[in-house]
Order: structure tokens, then sequence, then C-alpha cells
């Protein structure tokens, strides 16, 4: 006879926690964060010589004058200074060195507990965008939008790093099966940073190719965020966007959860 | 002598033991083959994107631009088969193995660039091939002068890469962590070699041929090759040549750097 | 009732067989052969709150695979297992509030914090009242002597510290149960007395029932009165020590140093282990013959300048059954 107890009343406060520990320990690595931040000026640099040289010899594309396109990879750069960080690679780790195990004998949501923990991470990184920021506009000049432009960016970024950490998370999620994922890892991350918009804007992709790649997850993480900040989608397109990127968000979170249950069902089944 | 004929006997043990590790993890190496592969692929297909929007960059064609990243990534290719080691160092310092190195009776940085790992010359077939191919697309004149000097070439540029890789596995002495160094590094030099250097600053391009000579690595080469008449500095176009020779001076810039951090390694007693 | 009981528990494993050779490989391609293993195979035990268990096996028996499943961790194949009244695996979340773990070859401290900062943020996981934890933490931190290392980082820590850290903070929200895998691992003879001590205390004091698995068989003695054998995934035996010592420790080992030296030694009823220049070891049934008419007969043949008689020791117990497998009626079977 099993005794029938409750589920335990959720508490936010052991997440937060971990949160608070992963934001601490990114700010250890001084020298990282000091080389991540100064190379931003480098490859600001690098960016504006490149597109003006381009700009110079050749007809501008009317959708996209100089210094929208020198405010699109400026920001594109910044942009990636959040979105390309590991941040489930917790997961992947505790899987390699068997520590998994320990984080299933305590009473937490264990896929909580590494969200959590990157979380943490990301929100040190994001505040690390200002002082890139200040750096980078001492090289550029990028404009800037009306302040309803920006909030939808903004909500638009945060849709984006959603679609990202969904990505990253399903990745992650196939160390259940293979351990070996890293270079898998950086695959996916170089063919969104080409076929989302961050390398290139999808406005230069030929066009056919543009219409399909618009569509994709990939477009939602860069591109859709970018093209409001430089106003080139309108607000008229501004819910038809953003419901894109929540309706891959909503996917992607789905196959997330179904990896999780999948890898940890193998998990309990199989053994460390 | 005889060190040179232990050097020779560890060199060949390192590749036996490269060439079974690899076949031993298949998948593995399928799937860093599949790296390489997108690695390069989505750095051409960005530069073709680009370039079909704006068809000129200061002069050059993207089949000029194609040419111009097939001897950079020639020249990589040659690092990343055969000296690929160096840039684990800050590895082997973090876990203290120089200590077992210093023992041993062979010269230290050969011994760390014959530590066996999965290396497979994957990376060097592909951009021997994609070389072949860019250079009959640039439609570059093959003659004797290239097929010398372009092996040359792409070694003198791998020793610029490898000394590059020397020097901050150098600092991993006294920084311990230089990862992120590291990974800026290698993406300031795809950036750099990338574009033509003719596009930047008059500073700049100085800093980037006589002080990390990444323009000799693939743009003066390109240039000699082309027949470009411009030639970011007014040097002579016969400089594309000079890759060789830089990439031994500059490398043994980095080895005396290198030796100077190992001694102090050694008085310090990590 | 039980704080722990199982029925028949069984954890099945199914691994892919593997070919040799390319052919091997490609052939694997099209079919997959799978070979089954049962790490555990009907084992059936019960404890009751409050005791102190010592489980023992060979390496692969069955023992992590067995604990695994007593937290949740690995699901059974078939069998049942209770652990204060909920089902582990199902109730995951509620049994993890009852338990502790010490895992001696992992340690579950945050590597990166200071040891305080760790124990904080176990805290808040297990929702232990600031009090409570106060108490508790004061506590553990006098007997384990945790004081001095408290602010240092967990990776900076020696083995030794960072076990007292891992006991400490398994115990700190109380658990009913705690296991401990392995815990005197690595340690020094000064530390593993200190762990066999407090793990002693811990259960004479707080009635906390304690399932101890280890190799050192110090441990066993020192702590444990009831012992539970398992070898290939089944229970071999399950009882109080001093039966194990009495039926199966029925050898003696008698030590004799020869005053002479003798080309050949040799004792009516007792089995030559090993003879190293003038000091001989004589192996004996007690149940047939007592070290008295054996010392006797020894005396009788050779000139003896020094005696000893050594008891089985719970190792060499152990490593017999190992090697001979466990009879029932040990009583009465040839030695």
């Amino acid at each position: 006879m099993s005794v029938t107890v409750a589920r335990p009343r959720f508490r936010l406060e052991p997440y937060v926690e971990f949160a608070k520990v992963a934001m601490a320990k990114e700010a250890t690595y001084r020298f990282d964060v000091f080389t991540s931040v100064a190379s931003v000026l480098i490859r600001v640099y690098i960016l504006r010589t490149v597109w003006v040289a381009l700009y110079a010899h050749n007809a501008a594309p009317k959708e996209l004058p100089l210094h929208a396109i020198i405010t699109y990879s400026t920001v594109a750069m910044l942009m990636s200074l959040v979105m390309d960080i590991d941040q489930t690679r917790v997961l992947h780790d505790s899987l390699h060195d068997g520590s998994i195990v320990l984080d299933f004998t305590k009473p937490m949501r264990v896929p909580l507990y590494f969200i959590a923990n990157g979380t943490g991470e990301v929100l040190f990184h994001a505040v690390l965008m200002l002082p890139a920021l200040g750096l980078a506009l001492l090289f550029v000049h990028i404009d800037v939008p009306s302040l309803g432009t920006l909030a939808v960016f903004f909500a638009s970024f945060l849709l984006g790093y959603g679609v990202g950490f969904c990505i990253n998370f399903i990745l992650n999620c196939t160390a259940f099966w293979t351990l070996e994922i890293t270079a898998v890892q950086f695959i996916v991350t170089w063919i969104t940073d080409l076929v989302g918009g961050e390398l290139v804007p999808l406005l230069l992709f030929p066009a056919a190719l543009q219409n399909v790649l618009l569509f994709l997850p990939f477009a939602a993480m860069f591109s859709t965020p970018l093209l409001i900040y430089v106003g080139h989608i309108p607000p008229s397109q501004y819910a038809v966007a953003l419901a894109l990127q929540a309706f891959w968000l909503i996917v992607l979170a789905a196959i997330s959860t179904v990896m999780w249950r999948l890898g940890t069902q193998r998990l309990v089944s199989q053994g460390g | 002598m005889k060190r040179l004929r232990a050097m020779a006997r560890a060199y060949r043990e390192y590749w036996r033991i490269n060439v079974l590790t690899t076949l031993e993890y298949r998948e593995n190496f399928l799937m860093w083959f599949a790296f390489t592969i997108v690695y390069h692929g989505t750095a051409l297909a960005a530069l073709w994107v680009v370039l079909t929007a704006f068809p000129s960059m200061n002069g050059w064609t993207f089949r000029e631009m194609a040419f111009l990243y097939g001897i950079w990534m020639l020249a990589h290719a040659v690092n990343n088969t055969f000296f690929s080691e160096v840039g684990n160092i800050p590895d082997h310092v973090h876990e203290g193995e120089f200590d077992r190195l210093l023992v041993r009776p062979l010269d230290t940085l050969f011994q760390v660039i014959a530590t066996p790992g999965q290396t497979f010359p994957d990376e060097l077939i592909l951009a021997v091939v994609y070389f072949c191919a860019a250079t009959w697309y640039s439609g570059v004149h093959v003659d004797a002068t290239f097929l010398i000097f372009v092996p040359l070439i792409a070694l003198g540029g791998a020793l610029i890469d490898a000394g590059i890789n020397l020097m901050v596995g150098t600092l991993a002495f006294w920084f311990v962590r230089v990862d992120a160094l590291h990974w800026i590094v290698s993406q300031l030099e795809q950036e750099f070699t990338r574009y033509p250097v003719s596009i930047y600053s008059r500073s700049v391009r100085l800093l980037l041929t006589f002080a990390f000579p990444f323009a000799f690595m693939n743009y003066f080469p390109a240039t000699f090759f082309l027949h470009k008449p411009e030639n970011a500095l007014g040097l002579p176009p016969a400089a594309g040549l000079l890759t060789p020779l830089i990439g031994l001076a500059f490398v043994t810039v980095a080895y005396a750097f290198w030796r100077f951090g190992l001694k102090r390694y050694q008085g310090t007693g990590h | 009732m039980p704080i722990v009981e199982t029925a028949d528990l069984r954890k099945v494993f199914r691994s892919i067989k593997r070919r040799p050779g390319i052919g091997g490989a490609i052939a694997a391609l099209f079919s997959r052969e799978y070979e089954e293993t049962a790490a555990v195979d009907g084992v059936t035990m019960s404890l009751e709150a409050g005791e102190l268990v010592g489980y023992l096996g060979p390496n692969g028996a069955g023992k992590s695979t067995t604990i695994k499943m007593l937290t949740g961790i690995l699901v059974p194949t078939s069998g049942t297992v209770r652990v204060a009244g909920l089902v582990p695996h199902r109730q995951r979340l509620e049994n993890a509030a009852n338990i502790g773990v010490v895992f001696g070859q992992r340690s579950q401290l945050y590597w990166d914090l200071p040891l305080r900062e760790s124990f904080a943020l176990l805290r808040s996981i297990y929702d232990v009242p600031h009090e409570r934890y106060r108490q508790n933490l004061a506590h553990f931190a006098s007997i384990l002597d945790l004081e001095s290392f408290m602010d240092t980082p967990v990776r900076q820590l020696s083995l030794g510290e960072r076990m007292r850290g891992d006991f400490a903070a398994a115990m700190l929200h109380d658990p009913k149960i705690v296991y401990l895998d392995e815990p005197t691992i690595g340690l020094d003879v000064v530390a593993k007395e200190a762990v066999r001590e407090f793990i002693a205390q811990v259960n004479r004091e707080r009635g906390t029932t304690i399932i101890l698995t280890t190799h050192d068989l110090a441990d066993i003695e020192r702590l444990t009165r009831r012992v539970i054998l398992i070898d290939d995934g089944t229970i071999i035996f399950d009882g109080p020590l001093e039966r194990l010592r009495s039926e199966y420790g029925t050898h003696r080992t008698l030590v004799i140093t020869l005053a002479d030296s003798y080309p050949d030694v040799r004792i009516e009823g007792a089995h030559l282990e090993s003879r190293e220049g003038n000091v001989v070891r004589l192996r004996f049934d007690r149940r047939r013959l007592s070290a008295e008419t054996l010392i006797r007969r020894a005396m009788e043949r050779y000139a003896i300048s020094d005696i000893a008689i050594i008891e089985p020791d719970i190792d060499s117990i152990v490593r017999r059954i190992y090697r001979e497998g466990y009879t029932e009626n040990a009583i009465g079977s040839p030695s």
C-alpha cells in the first residue's frame, strides 16, 4: 500500500538562487569578459569598413541604405553576445561527468535547474551589452528608432531569444544519446547565423531563398527583431511578425519537452 | 643526429595513432568533417550572398574573393593538420603537463605538437579540392611559379597561423585561461582575411602586414597571382611570394616568446 | 511498517551485442542483436526505521543498481520498491525530500561555491526552516570540524574536508534515510574514523536509517549489526554480522615461528597456507580441530619459538564467500 502524497507545492526560491549563483560565476571570468567586450570594438570597425567599401563602388539596395545596414550589423553583433551563449551547457556537462544522477536525488525539478542556471548566465552577458554598445558607438553611428519601435523590438528580441534557447536546449538534450555534441552545436550555430540573418541581412539573399528563410525559426532569432529595429518591418506587420515568432517558440518548446522526457526516460531505464 | 631520429620516430608514431583513433571513432570523425564543411561553407555562402548584391569590393569580384579565400583555407588547413596541438597548449598548461614534458629528452614544443589526438587530413584534402576549383573559377594562370610557390605559401601561411596560436598559448603561462582570447583571435583572423586588406585605413594595413602578418597569409599572394594592379601598401607585386619567409620569421619570434614563457614557468614552478 | 521494502526487485539491462570487424559493423546497420543482463535479479529486503545496514558485494554484483532503484534514479524492470511509503521512481520529488545521499566518488556540493554557500543553496532546495537549518549546521559543523574551511571554495578542499562537507550536506534536511556509497574511499585513517563516528552518532541520536555500501570491511565491522550480501544480482546473505562470522568464519589461522629450520612442515588436520623462512601459517577448521590440539601436535614435531592465533576477519570471510559461494548449511560441509 503506497501513501498518496500531494505533489509538493512549487517554490521559485531555489531556482532564483541557481540563477544568482550562475550570474556570479560568470562575473569571475574577468579576463574572458574583458576580451569579449573589447573585441566588439575591432569587429565593429571591420564591419563598418566592409560595408562602406561595398557601398562605395556599388548601387545601394533601396531598402537598405548604408546607415541602415551598419545599424543592422552592429545591433546583430550585440545580440549575438547573448544569443550565442550555450545556455543549457550544464545539462550536457552533468550528463558527461555523471553528476546528473545526483541532481535527480534532490527534490527539485531538474530541467528548471538547468534553465535557471542558463538564464543567470545570460542575464550577466545581457548586462555586458551596455558597455559593448558604448564601445561600438565610438566607431559607428547607430540609428535609434522611436520608443514604440524599440519596445516592439525588445518584445521581438525576447521571443527570438526564446526560440534560440529552445534550439540550444534540444541540442543539449541529444547528449542523452550521444554525449559528443560539440560539433553539431557549432554546425547549428553557423547555419543559424547565416540563414537567420545575423551575418548578412536576409534582404540581400536572392528573392526565392529569402521567401523560404524568412519563415524559418532561425529568422525568428535574428532577422525579425533586426528588421523591426531598422524599420523594414512596418507597424502594420508587427502582429504577424511576432505571431510567427511565437509560433516557433511554442513548437520548439513542445519539442524540447518531448526531448527531455525521452532523454530522462532513457536515463532512468538505462542507468548512468 | 640521434635527436632528429628520435623526433622522426615520435612523429611517425603520432600519425599512426591519429589515423587509428580517427578510424576507431568513425561517427565522431564524420561529425567533425561535417563541421569543417559547414564552417567553410557558411563563410563562402555569406561571401557569395554579399557579392551577389554588391558585385565589386574595392575592385575585387566574387571569383577573386573565392580565390583569396582558397589561399587562406589552404594555409589554415595545413596548420590544422600539422600544428593543431599548438592551439591546445593552454590545456596542457592547465593540466600541469609541462612538468612531465620538461623531464623528457626532447624539445618541449615538439612534444606538444606530436601529441596524438584525432587529427586527420580531411580539412587539407577539402582545402586542396576547393583551391583547385577556385583557381579554375577565378581564371588564375597556372605556371611553374604558381606550382612551386603555392605549397610554400600555404606552409608560410600555416606558420603564421601557428605563430599566432603559439603566442596565445604562451600567454597561458601567465593567465592560465585564455579560451576567450584564443576564440576572439581566431574570429578576428577569419574576418581580416576574408576581405582584401586594401579596404582598411593605412595604419590597419600596416598592422596586418608587419605586426600580425595576416595580409601575407592570403592577400599579397592573391594580388600577385591575380595580377591585381593595386597592392595595399605599394609593395612590389612579388611581395606575395615572400610569405614563406615572413611565416618563418614570424614563427621564430613566436618561438622566442614561447621559450621566454617556458623559462618563466620553470622558474616559478607552477 | 518497514521503512524500506522491496519485493522481488529486478532490473534487466539490454545492451547491443557488438560484432567484431568491419563485416560486423556493416551487419549491425541492418539488424541489431541485443543481449540482456539482469543486474538485479529478484532482490527482496526489508529494513525497519533506525537500522544501520551494510550492503556488500563484489564489483558488478548489483549494489549500485539496487541503490539507484531505491533513490528513484532507475526504474525497475519488475518487482516493487517502497521507501517511507513512497514509490521512489514515481514520486521522485517527495522521495527526494526524505533521503540524503553521500556518493564517495562524486560530491553533491557546488564546486565553485564556498562550502557555506553550498549549504545555503541546499537549504533552499530542501526548504529547511531557517531555525532548524541554523541548528543543524552548527551541530554538524562542530562534530565534523568544518569551521576552518567553511568559506573555502569546494574545489579547493582536500578529499577529507570535502567528504565531511558532503556528510553535513546529506544531513542538513533531517532525512529519514541516508544512502552512503563508498563514503570512506580515499580517506586517511584519521578521517575514516571521524566519518565512522559521525555515521554511528547520527544513527544513534537521530534514528536515521542508513544503508552503507562499502568495500572497506572495517566500516562494516565498526558500524553495522546487519549485513546484506549481494552477488550476481541476488541476495546471498541477510542477517546479523555475528551469524556471518560464526557460520562462515569457521577457519582460523595458526602462525608459528620455528626455532630451527625444517625443510618440510606438515601437521595433520591443518592446511599450510604460507611459509616465509621460519614463519609458518596454518589454516584449520575450528569445528574439527581445536586450537589446543593443533598446538600440541605442532610442538610434538617441531621446536617452536613463537605462536599466534588469528581470528577470521570480515575481509577474509567475505573474500571466501565471493570465491567459493555461500551455502546455507556451512556447518558440516568440508572446509
